[in-house]
């Protein structure tokens, strides 16, 4: 070896790199516990806030559509201009007759749904929505249920009521007997969660439905059908449109889908909930750009110091990066962990926010993104910095 | 390499500011460091030490004139080849020492040699290393908020000399320090640059450490000077 000491030429791999910067990253990260703190307060606000926003709104939409998602019904015969499950102009039974005969239907039944007030024992009145469907295959009829059968309603004046309801019904039990709509009905099984935004539902025999209703016998809210094995639903769809030009047909799928966009585009309530979680997500990125920003004000001398030592602008945004990467997975899953305990504290069939699995994954590719977006408007502040400044 | 002088300087310029604002802050410098010396560069304040102190840290360009760190070249850079000069080139002692607070000593010492290619646990074991030689063994887990201005001193000085870079440059290393700790970590440095073949380059207006130097250079006004004729 010379007496005198030589260049050092050797350098860091591209992983090396990485790793050395990422540790002295969320070193400094952990360093300024306060400035963590609030950081992670801001990703932590961005997922609580975007998700329950989400979940919510993932809720309405459930609520919405969970009569047509659970009736085991495929083709759907609505009145025209029909977007949401909500009755129009009746149908008759001439149309129904017609449908039976469409080549591929398997069984085409009518079904009703109508509001009708259910008398209290206290003199007071609570609306429910009450659906009319026929033995014996009783389509769209009721599902979820905790207690009794679907034959029960074979029994004279039997009713299915919503379980979560009961209290609110003057403590109703199997058994109990209440007016409705005028007519004595007696309560023979409860369903559980059947809490759509209108009413809940109860169910009857379509008979029964229509003594309660004064419905007359040859009008219906909707007709259901069902496909003959092997037969496509949007071809049998397509048959029966052209069967009933008085109507709007759709599968299943097709009023789901319909439910949804009226939902999103032709109420405010897709607007308001987007709004709102745009919202969390803005105030989450600048919480952390902020942030980011003033730890990077903050320690410019420790920046300039890795600067003058050798470190380069790409060493620093892999210091930045990693301290981004870290606030957006600890934040998010902070912000998913109390996310989940929330809906799980709050879990009732009245309010029961969904955090679906995409959700999940959206938020973590959103934080990221914001995180990112802040880590690089801090890389910006650093770009100005002069290494020379350490000797001032 | 052996042969070259470790700092040559001609005719070095250094200008701030354009038009009626610019100043001129260096004026035509040239000098020689042979390789191997201790040399402190005095003078008062703005007389230019910290500007070419920069240019010869390679964290500033000059303006004209031509500058070599062991027969290297630093005039005409891009800014972006400076960073790979100072990792070959140059260990830094800063002023404030400028210890990262968030890592541990050896942590401290440690990650230059790491930007410099060396493994982790090389770099903990040289690390640990320089830092039993400045006297630091049983702190290298402590924090720099948990040690003293001359401790944290040391841990710079440690810092500078790992993975032995041929070149020490010093910014006011002892302005900080009371006088006895002052002289400590100079004649500290002294001792590894002497042990490890460092050069070094020390800008200080302490004169309690002249004494320390090979020699001993003046800068007034942009521009070398002679020594008084007392020192």
């Amino acid at each position: 070896m010379s007496a005198f000491a030589q260049p050092i030429r050797t350098r860091p791999g591209f992983f090396k790199r990485w790793q050395t910067m990422g540790v002295i990253g969320v070193r400094m990260m952990f360093h300024d516990k306060l400035k963590l703190v609030g950081t992670l307060f801001g990703v932590v606000f961005a997922v609580v806030l975007g998700n329950f926003q989400v979940g919510t709104f993932m809720s309405l939409l459930f609520k919405n559509r969970m009569f047509v998602e659970n009736a085991q019904v495929d083709v759907w015969v609505t009145p025209p201009g029909t977007r949401q499950f909500q009755g129009g102009t009746p149908l008759n039974d001439s149309q129904l007759n017609r449908a039976r005969t469409v080549p591929g239907v398997a069984w085409a039944e009518p079904l009703i749904v109508q509001a009708v007030q259910l008398k209290l024992p206290n003199g007071g009145s609570e609306p429910v929505s009450l659906v009319g469907t026929r033995a014996p295959r009783f389509a769209g009829g009721p599902w979820n249920l905790v207690s009794g059968q679907t034959d029960a309603l074979l029994q004279p004046d039997a009713v299915i009521f919503e379980d979560a309801e009961r209290e609110k019904f003057g403590g109703l039990n199997l058994g109990s007997v209440r007016e409705l709509g005028g007519h004595h009905v007696q309560a023979v099984g409860f369903t559980w969660g059947l809490l759509p935004f209108a009413p809940a539902y109860a169910f009857a025999e379509q008979t029964l439905v229509r003594e309660i209703t004064k419905q007359p016998v040859d009008k219906h809210t909707f007709l259901v059908v069902g496909a003959a094995p092997g037969v496509s639903k949007t071809e049998l769809r397509e048959r029966l449109q052209l069967a009933l030009p008085d109507t709007r047909v759709m599968t299943r799928d097709e009023y789901l889908s319909e439910i949804l966009k009226y939902i999103v585009f032709a109420t405010q309530i897709g607007f308001s909930f987007g709004t709102s979680t745009f919202m969390g997500l803005l105030v989450g990125l600048i919480t952390v750009a902020l942030s980011m920003f003033s730890s990077v004000v903050d320690n410019m001398r420790q920046f300039g110091t890795l600067k003058a030592i050798g470190a380069t602008m790409g060493d620093l945004a892999r210091l930045l990066f990693v301290q981004a990467m870290v606030y957006a997975v600890v934040g998010s899953l902070i912000g998913l962990g109390m996310m989940s305990a929330l809906v799980q504290g709050i879990r009732n069939p009245q309010l029961t926010p969904i955090l679906p699995g995409v959700s999940v994954a959206i938020t973590f590719g959103l934080m990221i993104g914001v995180c990112l977006v802040a880590s690089v408007l801090a890389l910006f502040r650093l770009r100005q910095l002069e290494p020379a400044m350490v000797f001032r | 390499m052996s042969d070259q002088p470790a700092v040559v300087l001609k005719g070095l310029t250094k200008t701030y500011g354009t038009g009626a604002l610019a100043f001129q802050a260096l004026k035509g410098i040239d000098l020689t460091v042979p390789q191997g010396e201790f040399m402190m560069l005095v003078g008062p304040s703005g007389s230019g030490k910290t500007t070419l102190l920069s240019i010869l840290g390679c964290v500033l360009t000059p303006t004209s004139g031509e500058a070599f760190l062991f027969g290297e070249p630093l005039h005409g850079r891009k800014e972006s080849e400076l960073p790979d000069l100072r990792l070959s080139y140059i260990g830094f002692i800063f002023q404030g020492n400028n210890l990262l607070p968030a890592l541990n000593l050896e942590d401290n010492v440690a990650f230059p040699l790491e930007l410099r290619g060396k493994s982790r646990s090389e770099a903990l074991t040289e690390a640990r290393e320089v830092l039993s030689a400045v006297g630091l063994a049983d702190k290298m887990k402590r924090h720099p908020d948990d040690l003293s201005g001359g401790q944290r001193q040391r841990v710079a000085v440690a810092r500078a000399v790992a993975g032995r870079p041929p070149l020490i440059l010093a910014d006011e290393p002892t302005a900080a320090l009371d006088a006895e700790t002052g002289q400590q970590v100079t004649q500290l440095l002294k001792t590894l640059s002497t042990e490890r073949g460092h050069t070094v380059v020390v800008v200080t207006h302490d004169n309690r450490i002249f004494h320390y130097a090979d020699r001993t250079v003046h800068i007034e006004d942009g521009l070398l000077v002679r020594p008084p004729e007392n020192h």
